[in-house]
């Protein structure tokens, strides 16, 4: 009886969160048919699919996601452990700065790093292309930083972390063994949560990208937005369908990656 | 005739200057090429019909353009060059265009080089620097664009704005407590209210909107080209010559109307700039070069930008009948008001800090 | 997991000894240089600004001047909205996530909600703010589809997308989608047997969610509520797309300073931004106190 009105309340949320995300999106693909007066055509996606500039830059921005979202597990996941176990008292410290990212705009960060990383400074990483492409995404680990902390952080208190490294030390295991063996696998729900929120960050970041002047997505989406009426909806549309779709292959990925422990955890 | 006389004098003291500036201009050319970059800022090609002015100036001199975001603001453009001071790689833009206030502003922060253009002398005093730090590159005048699939009854005037058939269409192309062109629009409307009374044409401008915004006609969206089509803003106060290329670019889908209005035609003027930490100075100079001649000039034309020696190119008949055939009438011109530096500092100033007590959230 | 926590206690704990402090300090070293480098430093070398006046000189001007009534009057919108629309979000965003995960549903909806909330998280600004004007503005779909179908004036009502109550809307479009990403761990970490042995203590399902789940939850949905606080606090381009001149919240403001036509005063700009991290850092605090208590609670 009870599990039927757990079930019942389930779908009728779901259906109602269902319709306030679809709605938008109808409306807006419903506008992105209208290029051809008085009939529904696919005219605008033409446009958009056609155009060169989307492939490149789309694909600039999601090997830009990918990296970023390794370079940020390899240097969220260690600090998030570490400060759980050894030093739990800097844990507000720690959850502050990666909060900042968040409340400091963008553009007073890239600001700064033309200031300190020019290519008259110490470290001029914006004088060549690949290492301004490094510098790019450092600033974004820096915004996914937030997303990525949290969602570890959470996935983390959800596990047992001391009684498990206790386990694999008592057993032989060094610290290497233990964050890829034992922890990873046990937080892998909430680092995909993270890698998620991380790629959708990078695909449409503007900001960086354009002040940087790197090939990236979110400077096109903005190029293309500023002056035409369909072809900006047709694109969101498909932007959304293609990052559904990407993040979709991450899923699938993650899952064969580590075999199915992980929804064990649950 | 005056004109006339003066048009001889121009173009004699030009022709005796020829023969040493054509020997400079390959100089120059030659520079330019060695640098083989030029970056710019804040350039849509939808603008002005920089698109193809750039793709042709590229292609001449084979140069590689490199845009920086072209939807930078006047800010954002002066920004990026104080961000960039001591870089030299891409991400520093060698020219700007910008709002004709920022010329004196970014003067006097020194973030400008002066070089006088060879046409130099066909440049209307009031729009450059005396000492050819900035100097004016086109201008347009504030009309309505008009969604007229929508809207069956253009209107004709900024009275007109108030009937109650246009509720819920008017919009500006920006935000009045910063963009330019959103400014001049509260301002063009002060003006026509308060009979081209500049010292009050800024309240007067506020308290038209305060009515319009009273009366449920003002739409606080930021008016663009798929909110136009869309129906949310219907009526857009913006530059002709952005209005015209939407229309254009739209290609009747829905068809666009532009109107100037018959009072309070206010001009805009911008203005071109170097940058004191171009990295590469000489494609900049070229770059001017470029689009102070005839063919640059003709090139602003095209995008329906009156190019700033608009009036000596006409005098000299250089400018296609086809092309003045697509502009609106002329004599719409003849009223803009050019509104000088101390009116803008003074309108901007009381349409800034007003515009919230008229239209904000203190309001409801 | 207090029921965990207590079972370790037992367990035997390495002692730190006084040689190996610098050796624990050591493991947060990546990323505190990381932070320093790529985050710390440029916002300071900016931060400097708000001190400054245009000539350079050092000045509490810039900072005064954030007591003047309009840009107060900005910073309490801001806190409001983001305040409005990270309650609704994480509540919704938390029924979402619970429906998802232990609502007995197909296996396919639990993932799809995922990766859809990893997109829709990140949909925002301008394409946002349109797809509302689209759906619920005067001429928008669902506004012509109530009207033609069931006969119902939307705006008769006095509603209107373009208010606080419609930005506060189109906020929850990218808030509840994060809330369910972070909280998603969470929910995952409730296991079965509590609500197994709850029931077969003669629990009701009610007693279970007031007395057992929420509070061991209770710690993550706060701080999950603070990142969505944090996040509608920074939003910006949603806000400016969709209300444009009328409401005039921080972010806005700041971008008038910084990148503006007209006003202008970067210096001022930074005192803005100064002042959005102190707000930042007086909820973090306020966040890490009610979760130390909550903590404290439940052991």
């Amino acid at each position: 009886m009870k599990r039927n009105g757990t079930r019942v309340g389930a779908w009728v949320a779901m259906i109602v969160g269902a319709l306030y995300f679809l709605l938008p999106l109808a409306a807006t693909f419903e506008f992105s048919l209208k290029m051809r007066r008085d009939s529904y055509s696919f005219d605008a996606y033409r446009v958009v699919l056609g155009d060169p500039a989307f492939r490149a830059t789309f694909g600039y921005s999601a090997m830009m996601a990918l990296l970023t979202i390794v370079v940020g597990i390899l240097l969220v996941v260690p600090t998030a452990y570490w400060i759980q176990l050894k030093l739990p008292r800097l844990r507000g410290l720690v959850e502050f700065i990666t909060l900042l990212p968040l409340v400091i705009p963008a553009i007073v960060i890239v600001f700064g790093y033309l200031k300190l990383f020019n290519s008259s400074s110490w470290l001029p990483l914006t004088a060549h292309e690949r290492s301004t492409d490094f510098l790019l995404m450092a600033s974004y680990v820096t915004l996914s930083l937030p997303y990525l902390y949290r969602s570890v952080d959470t996935g983390l208190r959800a596990v047992d972390v001391r009684g498990l490294t206790e386990a694999a030390q008592s057993l032989g295991a060094g610290w290497g063994s233990i964050l890829l063996g034992v922890i990873l696998p046990n937080v892998k729900a909430a680092v995909l949560s993270g890698a998620f929120l991380t790629f959708a960050v990078v695909i449409g970041e503007f900001t960086m990208a354009s002040l940087l002047n790197r090939p990236a997505f979110g400077p096109y989406l903005q190029l293309i937005g500023a002056n035409r009426a369909y072809e900006p909806s047709a694109l969101a549309i498909i932007a959304f369908l293609v990052t559904w779709a990407s993040m979709g292959l991450l899923q699938v990925v993650a899952r064969n990656i580590h075999g199915t422990r992980a929804e064990t955890s649950a | 005739m005056k004109r006339h006389l003066l048009a001889c004098a121009v173009l004699g003291t030009l022709g005796v200057a020829t023969a040493a500036q054509a020997q400079n201009l390959n100089n120059l050319i030659k520079a330019a090429k060695k640098e083989g970059q030029l970056t710019t800022i804040g350039l849509p090609h939808d603008w002005c019909g920089y698109g193809a002015m750039l793709a042709d100036f590229g292609a001449k001199y084979g140069i590689k353009i490199n845009e920086l975001n072209p939807d930078a603001s006047s800010g954002d453009e002066i920004e990026a060059i104080k961000a960039n001071k001591g870089n030299t790689g891409p991400q520093a833009p060698d020219v700007i265009d910008v709002g004709l206030s920022f010329g004196p502003q970014a003067k006097d922060s020194g973030l400008l080089q002066p070089y006088k253009v060879s046409t130099w002398n066909s440049i209307p005093g009031a729009a450059k620097d005396a000492a050819g730090y900035w100097y004016g590159d086109y201008y347009g005048v504030l009309a309505f664009e008009v969604n007229s699939d929508l809207i069956k009854q253009a209107p004709k005037d900024w009275k007109d704005l108030q009937k109650a058939a246009y509720r819920n269409a008017v919009s500006l192309a920006g935000d009045p407590r910063s963009a330019n062109q959103a400014i001049s629009a509260v301002y063009a409307a002060g003006l026509s209210q308060a009979g081209n009374n500049a010292a009050r044409a800024g309240d007067a401008g506020l308290k038209f909107f305060a009515q319009l915004n009273k009366s449920g006609n003002f739409v606080p969206v930021i008016g663009k080209a798929a909110s136009l089509a869309q129906g949310t803003t219907p009526i857009i106060i913006r530059w002709d010559y952005n209005a015209l290329a939407d229309r254009d670019k739209l290609n009747g889908n829905p068809k666009v109307e532009v109107i100037v209005p018959k009072s309070g035609v206010v001009a805009g003027v911008y203005v071109q700039a170097i940058s004191a930490y171009a990295p590469h100075p000489n494609a900049a100079k070229l770059w001017m070069e470029y689009l102070y001649s005839d063919q640059g000039q003709i090139g602003w034309l095209k995008g329906y930008c009156h190019p700033i020696r608009f009036n000596d190119l006409a005098a000299h008949k250089k400018i296609p009948q086809d092309l003045l055939a697509k502009l609106p009438n002329p004599a719409l011109y003849k009223k803009a008001v050019f509104p000088t530096l101390q009116d803008q500092e003074t309108y901007k100033g009381v349409i800034t800090k007003g515009w919230d007590g008229v239209v904000g959230s203190n309001v409801k | 997991m207090a029921i965990m926590e207590s079972v370790s206690e037992g367990a035997q704990v390495k002692p730190v000894r006084p040689g190996n402090r610098l050796w624990v300090w050591l493991g947060i070293a990546p990323f505190m240089l990381f932070a320093l480098l790529f985050l710390l430093l440029p916002t300071a070398t900016l931060m400097f600004g708000a001190f400054q006046d245009a000539q350079g000189h050092f000045t509490f001007g810039n900072v005064s001047r954030l007591f003047s009534d309009s840009i107060l009057d900005a910073y309490w919108i801001s806190i409001k909205i983001s305040a409005v629309s990270s309650l609704c979000g994480a509540l919704i965003g938390l029924v979402l996530a619970l429906a998802a995960i232990q609502g007995q549903l197909p296996g396919w909806v639990r993932p799809t909600l995922m990766t859809f909330s990893g997109v829709a998280s990140n949909f925002a600004g301008v394409p946002l703010a349109f797809a509302f004007l689209a759906t619920l503005g005067r001429v928008g779909l669902v506004t012509a589809l109530l009207r033609d179908v069931f006969d119902f004036d939307l705006y008769g009502t006095g509603f209107s997308i373009l208010s606080f109550a419609g930005l506060a809307m189109t906020y929850l479009y990218f808030q509840i989608p994060l809330m369910v990403l972070i909280i998603a761990p969470a929910v995952d970490g409730m296991k079965k047997e509590w609500r197994e042995a709850c029931e077969s203590l003669g629990g009701s399902s009610w007693y279970f969610w007031w007395h057992v789940a929420l509070p061991i939850l209770f710690p993550s949905i706060l701080g999950a509520a603070l990142l969505l606080f944090a996040n509608a606090f920074g939003a910006v381009a949603t806000a400016y797309a969709l209300t444009g001149s009328t409401l005039d919240i921080v972010p806005i403001m700041l971008y008038a300073q910084i990148r503006g036509d007209v006003l202008h005063d970067q210096n001022l700009g930074y005192a803005l931004a100064l002042g959005m991290i102190v707000i930042t850092g007086l909820s973090n605090a306020g966040y890490i106190w009610l979760r130390a208590r909550a903590e404290r609670g439940v052991a």
